[in-house]
């Protein structure tokens, strides 16, 4: 059966991870959605700030994360993804704090991907479409950003996956970043080719989608063997909420608004074979601490039935 | 490009007289007929009987009658349509025959332009170019006039009450079906039309749809919502937050890319039947206004290119996105600015001089006010007496610096 994951972030406590991680085994999971954005923050990092959490060494990280990594083998929880902080530039910000993201935060993330075994690693592209005054341009930057990090990738074995983001005007949100299928498919091709390795991928976000009402099925239909990553989660189809798949309706016969019927039918069709992992830790901060074990377990049952409909001959 | 206000909201079957007067006297020469205003959706079924009944005859005679004595033009119109939460998925055949009979008559009428929505109620993905493409090859056989377009328009599809990207969203695919179509009937029969409000509900970016789709884009369809119920709604006047909630920067962008000559339709149906008829002449002057400013901001170089020579007002954030976007091309003689501690610097290349100088200007230059105080500017510059006093606007331009400038006094 395909494999179940979730966020790492609000249930692992790099302290003492053990706990999370029984949790997590308990509730039914099999593997981890390593949360590296939890540590350097997007506020921050929209604020023009940084902090001081990738000024450690490679060593001192490695340190840091070790007792997380034996727990992941003691626990048999692989981390079979991990989310870069974001964004990888912030537009206005001084150059300085821009050269550190790329240089040391982005290359400290892929060593850490690599020291605990993890060989997808969500990036975002960059948001720059409004600048340089076309969505092409912007990705002619994501590129140098990612040509920059896939020798280390090839090197590690790791792919880096993009995602589909957006934008926002005020509160309404816009496609951003990698939401043409077609688009994605040839630059990810494109990479690869050049690379000679499976450098690059691709992380589907549902919520995302949903928000810009991607259709799912054409979407993941056109992307085929080019995913490796999900992040499964659900909203009302006008903010990123982050909530437990078929939670919203908008009508009364209450039939979900979002099209999770499509999502299964393309995974069955590009036959799938990856995690299916949920990116739902607000859901963790909504339900009542007591409730927790109860909620997690729920969204792991969630992605069982979402393993049998895919699995399903 | 031709500036068109729908009829929708406005223009009432039985009495059509007092809303074409309005549409008149806004300043408009040019009408879309929506048909739906004389079959509305859930009345599909009756509107087929009505359609060749003696009333609907004697409703578009008084129609025509009304447009000919205040000499508007109908070049555009569009097909009836269904609701897009319509269960039936037994009325495309129906929605062709109206299609044929409504074109008939609209090329009767001196109508060009026949935006026809895709059939997709019903319709599965598998299915959806094999079934639309005999559809449209249909309508096209009911083309008599060499000229008559039919346009393709990008839907929404309704995901229990959640509205998402549906037929002819996509700019490759609805490429493909133009070209395909086109080729099928050997003439430049097809075209598109692009339904802002759609891309705005899907969260689409409009350049590169527009971009893709080039010089088949025929018609933009012009108005607001929220960003998640369909409304149509006067631009400008949804906004979530701290921004307008419609991507205009994006829409714009993509006009100017494929240098776009055609169309420019307001539809804002629901604001106007929101606003009282005695306010209703008021709106459609303030429709108006925004249409002329769409089509000036997306023709903004070619202002620029009626002058022998410019120079600016304003050395700020304004100039610099002038001179990144333009300044190259259009390299104006000096700025000026009425901060006088800044006078005989230099700023972004240009020298930054005392207004007074802008008397001494020849005839054929022009003054481009870069500074957002247009009015109060161009009191100034008339009391200067300067003449060909223009403004520049960096709202929609083709790329920006990243920040403002620090420095302003």
């Amino acid at each position: 059966m395909l494999k179940i994951g979730v966020q790492t972030k609000t249930v692992i406590n790099h302290e003492n991870p053990t706990e999370g991680f029984e949790q997590l085994k308990k509730a039914g999971f099999s593997c981890v959605d390593f949360s590296l954005n939890e540590y350097l923050l997007n506020k921050t990092l929209y604020a023009e700030k940084l902090n001081t959490f990738f000024d450690k060494t490679q060593e001192e990280l490695q340190e840091y994360f070790r007792l997380f990594k034996e727990c992941s083998k003691k626990t048999g929880i692989a981390v079979h993804q991990m989310h870069m902080p974001y964004p990888n530039y912030v537009p206005e910000a001084p150059t300085e704090l821009n050269a550190y993201l790329r240089d040391i935060v982005a290359v400290k993330s892929m060593q850490l991907c690599d020291y605990l075994d993890c060989k997808y690693i969500v990036i975002h592209g960059l948001k720059l479409a409004r600048y340089l005054g076309s969505e092409e341009e912007e990705w002619k930057m994501t590129e140098m950003f990612l040509d920059f990090l896939a020798p280390m990738a090839k090197e590690m074995g790791i792919t880096m996956c993009v995602e589909n983001i957006y934008i926002c005007t005020g509160s309404h949100i816009l496609e951003g970043p990698c939401c043409d299928a077609v688009k994605a498919a040839e630059r990810i091709d494109h990479m690869n080719d050049k690379y000679g390795a499976e450098v690059l991928g691709f992380c589907f976000d549902t919520g995302h989608a949903n928000l810009v009402g991607i259709d799912f099925e054409r979407f993941i239909m056109t992307l085929g063997d080019r995913l490796k990553v999900l992040h499964i989660h659900d909203n009302d189809g006008i903010a990123d909420l982050h909530q437990v798949p078929f939670t919203f309706t908008k009508t009364r016969e209450n039939k979900p608004s979002t099209d999770w019927d499509g999502f299964v039918n393309a995974l069955k069709a590009i036959k799938f074979d990856k995690v299916l992992s949920f990116e739902t830790a607000p859901v963790l901060d909504s339900f009542p601490v007591e409730m927790r074990e109860d909620a997690l377990a729920f969204i792991a049952k969630i992605g069982k039935y979402f393993a049998e409909k895919i699995e399903n001959k | 490009m031709k500036i068109i206000s729908s009829i929708a909201g406005i223009v009432f079957p039985e009495f059509p007289n007092q809303g074409i007067g309005d549409i008149k006297n806004a300043g408009f020469e040019d009408i879309l007929l929506d048909l739906s205003v004389y079959c509305p959706g859930k009345n599909l079924r009756s509107f087929e009987t009505k359609l060749n009944s003696e009333q609907t005859r004697q409703d578009f005679d008084k129609f025509l009658k009304g447009i000919q004595s205040k000499n508007l033009q109908v070049t555009t119109a569009l097909l009836p349509y269904l609701l897009r939460d319509t269960k039936r998925t037994d009325l495309n055949e129906l929605l062709l025959r109206i299609g044929k009979d409504s074109i008939k008559m609209l090329e009767n009428m001196g109508c060009k332009h026949i935006i026809a929505r895709p059939l997709y109620v019903g319709v599965t993905f598998d299915k959806e170019w094999e079934i639309n493409k005999a559809y449209y090859l249909e309508l096209a056989k009911e083309c008599k006039k060499e000229d008559t377009m039919i346009l393709l328009q990008n839907q929404c599809k309704d995901v229990n009450g959640h509205l998402v990207r549906g037929v002819c969203s996509d700019e490759k695919i609805a490429v493909k079906w133009i070209d395909e179509l086109n080729k099928e009937v050997g003439s430049k029969r097809f075209g598109f039309c692009l339904d802002v409000g759609v891309c705005n509900l899907c969260g689409q970016n409009m350049q590169d749809i527009l971009v893709a789709l080039g010089e088949r884009v025929e018609t933009i369809l012009i108005k607001d919502n929220n960003g998640s119920v369909e409304n149509k709604l006067v631009p400008f006047t949804s906004r979530s937050t701290d921004s307008n909630t419609t991507d205009w920067l994006s829409l714009i962008r993509g006009l100017r890319q494929i240098k776009f000559d055609g169309q420019l339709v307001i539809d804002c149906e629901d604001t106007a039947k929101n606003f009282s008829p005695i306010l209703r002449p008021q709106l459609l002057a303030l429709s108006k206004s925004i249409m002329d400013y769409f089509k000036w901001q997306i023709e903004l170089e070619t202002s620029l290119k009626k002058y022998h020579s410019i120079v600016l007002f304003g050395a700020g954030n304004m100039c610099r996105n002038f001179m990144k976007c333009y300044g190259e091309q259009y390299k104006p003689l000096f700025t000026c600015d009425n901060n006088s501690s800044i006078w005989g610097t230099k700023f972004c290349g240009l020298e930054v001089k005392n207004p007074e100088e802008l008397k001494k200007l020849s005839e054929d230059c022009g003054v481009y006010i870069c500074n957002i105080y247009y009015r109060e500017i161009e009191q100034q510059l008339k009391d200067l007496g300067v003449k060909n006093i223009e403004f520049f606007n960096d709202e929609y331009l083709s790329s920006y610096y990243e920040g403002r400038l620090k420095r302003r006094q």
